[in-house]
């Protein structure tokens, strides 16, 4: 977006109060749109993101200014403002960076620059929406939304990196809401990923819509959750929030940086059951977590986070792991150019355990089935969790019985995890659908599991 | 750019979606101008300042309509989204209710949005402000010794709304805020808390010392936090608790919700909801509150609209597309393509906070709440919650890991006690109220 001459300019510009490091994110993204809703295309959107976000760090303390004006005094304005963090007198010594080019393994498709043509977005929400409408005459409605993006990021850094990567993205998501008396639920299911509309030629929209209506469906059918401690087993696939939020955030390298996270400096001690272990992976071919290189230039890698229950690392962004004397992850993700980049999950995931999902089942005498989970929240301090269940079920005498609408469940994470009683060996990764935010910014993430049972969770229904 | 340049720019922006081909179009800029320090221990650890600007362009073609956002203000730039936005509303479905707003205008009286002594604040007094405050936390309680920092942030925001009926109107408001979230350990066990609060003015933000003091308390008063049994009892959500409450019945009443079957409200209108204490109302008329704007999202002048009224349900919230489409009048809630709140609150009741405490023989007192579900559809609530245990009449202890549930209508059915706590630091607000039972589920 900018030549090599105008980004060590600003490079330049940014460092002339001192400062140990600045960067230049450069972003330009579209993402298109449509909306279903009443059996109808309700609307279509586009927006468009545009601009340059420049930081200076000195120390433990990072200055940022982002410009949308693309102007050469624009945006050596916003150097300026960033370099204040720096409190030197401004020289005129210009520092010359020689910029090398980062390569790294594409993940994603780095050819395609256009969305498909309009009629091929309407036609899969109107076949998501027929198709959620036949699975069962109590779907009263369905709301479906279609969004493909483009997003380009170019890095420049005083460290003498650059970076581009193209990182497309493309959701499908269906909601559908049952109806029955004066009951009502609903279901929703996403999925895509950094891939393009033909993903939906296998993973087709049906299949999602019956799934968004399955879950509608059962959940209208449902009664209200039972309140108070039981033993959970919690499903393959999208029961990977739980690894996200119970631990994910609690090793985010800023929290430990600061000593605020109940991780901090407990790197090679036992933090969960010796049955847990949790990869983070940002190399995983086409998952929404996954970034060629990250917004700081540093390519996607594969972290251990957990292994047998000891803690190996955290994951770094470059301010973070300068700090702490170690190397970046490439952990540093950014909502877009208006925002300083955070440590940040890519994909988060469990691999297989040794016991089978039957075994599990049978094994658990009153608990309940954690399948899905519609998000959650964590404390990094203490590590109190909620999480609130998509799609749930009561398990009696070692079987599942009655599904439950509604639940929330409440932990903390260090006490869930050492509470893993049983890993299952059918590890895969959710549907391509979670966001994560943080610190006032969202960026898309994986999450992945196979079926785990904790001992004991406190389920946050209403029956006793 | 000025309130003047930002209104050529959405005129120029409704000018190119014209000449593109739209029958109507609708231009909103929005420039803001964010200043945002962040201190840990004696250092600024973020300073942040930057000015953004954004276009939201809507056309409408023969009820069909899209939307553009843009940070890309160059006139190709604008001239290239307008004509994407005409090809791509030959996509949509015709619905005779999209269209612009039957009539614009600005709510007549002062509002006072903006505050001259915060738009001229200098950096240097900014920055000593967060420093300031980071130093107070850390004085509070020999167990703060860490924190996840202290901001202060201000904005000074220009919006200007132009349309294809003429309308053409620009406000520009200042807004303040500050927060910490202290970090305190005892005994190898680490908590933290956060408090925040805004303000339009500068002299009606809260000061540091009170934003310390509530910030440090609320973190150390959770030590030796036990987990409860499982029992229903009475609830009492504190203010800022309260408001997250009310913020989830808001998705309730808005009328995009209502319309398409995901409000547990939908078809009650007229009908007794809550109790007698339970009036709430949505004013974006209210001088110097941070919910006040002369018009809304599509350029309809603001007012007062009565939702819940000695707890009868007597209306939605709408914006022209919803009002049309539900035979209703538009309340002004427009955002510009859904609907949000102006200033939305439960109206004060007259008891201060430790009178309800006082008047619970045994109960919990809920002072945060962690997760979120959008089952405004069915009405459910469960939530993640700390506070207190409350017995005769006192807190007798602070309790943690549990969640706190019930039916949403059951809830405002059995609010018994309003306190007198209402604070508008922010667009949906609430005064502490009491909920005569919930579930409470813990051990």
């Amino acid at each position: 977006m900018l030549d090599t001459e105008s980004l060590n300019r600003l490079l330049a510009r940014a460092l002339r109060r001192g400062g140990d490091y600045a960067d230049i994110f450069c972003e330009r993204r579209r993402s298109y749109a449509f909306r279903l809703q009443e059996g109808a295309i309700h609307d279509g959107s586009t927006v468009v993101t545009q601009g340059v976000g420049i930081r200076v760090v000195i120390g433990e303390s990072a200055g940022y200014a982002y410009s949308d004006d693309l102007s050469l005094d624009a945006l050596l304005q916003a150097a300026d403002a960033a370099s204040l963090i720096a409190r030197g007198t401004p020289s005129g010594e210009r520092r010359s960076i020689d910029l090398t080019e980062m390569r790294a393994p594409a993940l994603y498709d780095q050819l395609r620059t256009e969305h498909a043509p309009a009629a091929q977005y309407v036609a899969l929400l109107e076949r998501a929406d027929v198709a959620a409408r036949a699975y069962d005459t109590r779907i009263a409605a369905v709301n479906a939304h279609v969004t493909d993006e483009l997003q380009d990021v170019w890095i420049a850094t005083s460290d003498g990196r650059y970076a581009h990567d193209h990182r497309p993205m493309i959701t499908l998501g269906v909601q559908a809401v049952a109806s029955a008396k004066r009951e009502r639920a609903s279901g929703y299911v996403g999925d895509g990923g950094r891939t393009s509309i033909a993903y939906f030629a296998e993973h087709t929209p049906e299949e999602l819509a019956r799934d968004a209506a399955r879950i509608a469906a059962i959940n209208v059918d449902a009664r209200p959750a039972p309140a108070g401690e039981m033993e959970m087993v919690v499903g393959a696939g999208g029961g990977g929030v739980l690894l996200h939020e119970a631990v994910g955030h609690g090793l985010e390298s800023d929290f430990n940086r600061r000593g605020t996270s109940l991780y901090a400096g407990r790197v090679g001690e036992r933090v969960a059951s010796e049955l847990v272990t949790i990869y983070d992976d940002g190399n995983l071919p086409e998952e929404r977590g996954s970034i060629t290189v990250d917004d700081e230039g540093v390519p996607g890698a594969h972290k251990v986070l957990v292994e047998k229950g000891v803690l190996r690392g955290y994951m770094q962004d470059t301010l973070n792991a300068r700090l702490m004397g170690v190397e970046s992850t490439g952990s540093g993700r950014r909502q877009s150019f208006r925002f300083m980049p955070q440590p940040r999950m890519c994909n988060t995931y469990m691999p297989n355990g040794d016991a089978s999902v039957e075994e599990i089942i049978a094994s658990t005498k009153r608990g309940i089935y954690a399948k899905s989970f519609s998000g959650g929240q964590v404390e990094i301090s203490k590590g109190d969790f909620v999480f609130m269940i998509a799609e749930g079920y009561l398990i009696e005498n070692g079987a599942i019985t009655a599904p439950v609408k509604n639940a929330t469940i409440v932990g903390n994470g260090p006490d869930a995890m050492t509470k893993v009683t049983a890993v299952a060996n059918d590890s895969r990764l959710a549907r391509r659908h979670y966001t994560c935010g943080k610190g006032g910014q969202h960026v898309p993430v994986g999450v992945g599991m196979p079926t785990v049972k904790i001992s004991s969770i406190t389920v946050g229904g209403t029956q006793e | 750019m000025t309130q003047d340049e930002a209104l050529v720019l959405a005129r120029a922006a409704v000018a190119s979606a014209q000449r593109a081909g739209a029958r109507d179009a609708e231009a909103t800029l929005h420039v803001t101008r964010r200043f945002h320090a962040e201190a840990r221990d004696r250092t600024i650890s973020k300073l942040e300042q930057s000015t953004g600007r954004s276009l939201h362009l809507r056309i409408f073609d023969d009820g069909r309509r899209v939307a553009v956002t843009t940070s890309d203000l160059t006139a190709e730039g604008i001239d290239r989204v307008a004509r994407e936005a005409v090809a791509q509303a030959a996509f949509i479905a015709q619905d005779r209710y999209a269209a612009l707003p039957d009539a614009c205008g600005r709510f007549a009286g002062e509002l006072d949005l903006y505050d001259r002594a915060l738009a001229e604040r200098n950096d240097a007094e900014k920055v000593d402000d967060v420093l300031a405050l980071e130093r107070l936390i850390r004085a509070a309680d020999p167990r703060i010794v860490n924190s996840s920092g202290s901001n202060y942030a201000d904005t000074l925001s220009i919006v200007a709304l132009a349309n294809s009926l003429g309308f053409a109107d620009a406000y520009t408001s200042t807004r303040a805020s500050r927060s910490s979230s202290p970090v305190a350990e005892d005994g190898g066990v680490k908590r933290t808390a956060h408090y925040g609060t805004a303000a339009r003015r500068l002299r009606e933000l809260e000061p540091n010392d009170v934003v310390a003091a509530l910030a440090a308390r609320r973190t150390v008063e959770m030590f030796g936090a036990r987990k409860p049994a499982t029992m229903r009892v009475p609830v009492i959500f504190e203010r800022d608790v309260a408001a997250a409450v009310l913020s989830d019945l808001f998705s309730a009443i808005s009328a995009s919700n209502v319309a398409v079957g995901n409000s547990f409200l939908a078809d009650r209108i007229g009908e007794r909801i809550g109790s007698e204490q339970l009036t709430i109302v949505d004013d974006g008329t209210l001088a110097g509150r941070l919910g006040s704007s002369p018009f809304d999202g599509e350029g309809v002048p603001t007012r007062r609209t009565s939702v819940f009224e000695a707890g009868v349900l007597r209306t939605f919230l709408y914006d022209s597309y919803y009002a049309r489409k539900l035979g209703a009048q538009t309340t002004g809630n427009s955002t510009g393509g859904g609907i949000g709140a102006n200033n939305f609150y439960l109206e004060a009741g007259p008891h201060a906070l430790e009178e309800l405490i006082a008047s619970t023989a045994r109960g919990v007192l809920v002072l945060d709440t962690i997760g979120f579900a959008t089952e405004h559809a069915t009405g459910t609530y469960s939530r993640g919650a700390r506070g207190f245990m409350i017995e005769d009449g006192a807190l007798a202890y602070p309790i943690d890991e549990f969640t706190v549930a019930g039916h949403f209508g059951e809830m405002l059915a059995a609010v018994d006690a309003v306190g007198n706590d209402l604070r508008f630091d922010g667009s949906i607000v609430s005064p502490s109220f009491r909920v005569a039972e919930m579930t409470i589920s813990g051990n």
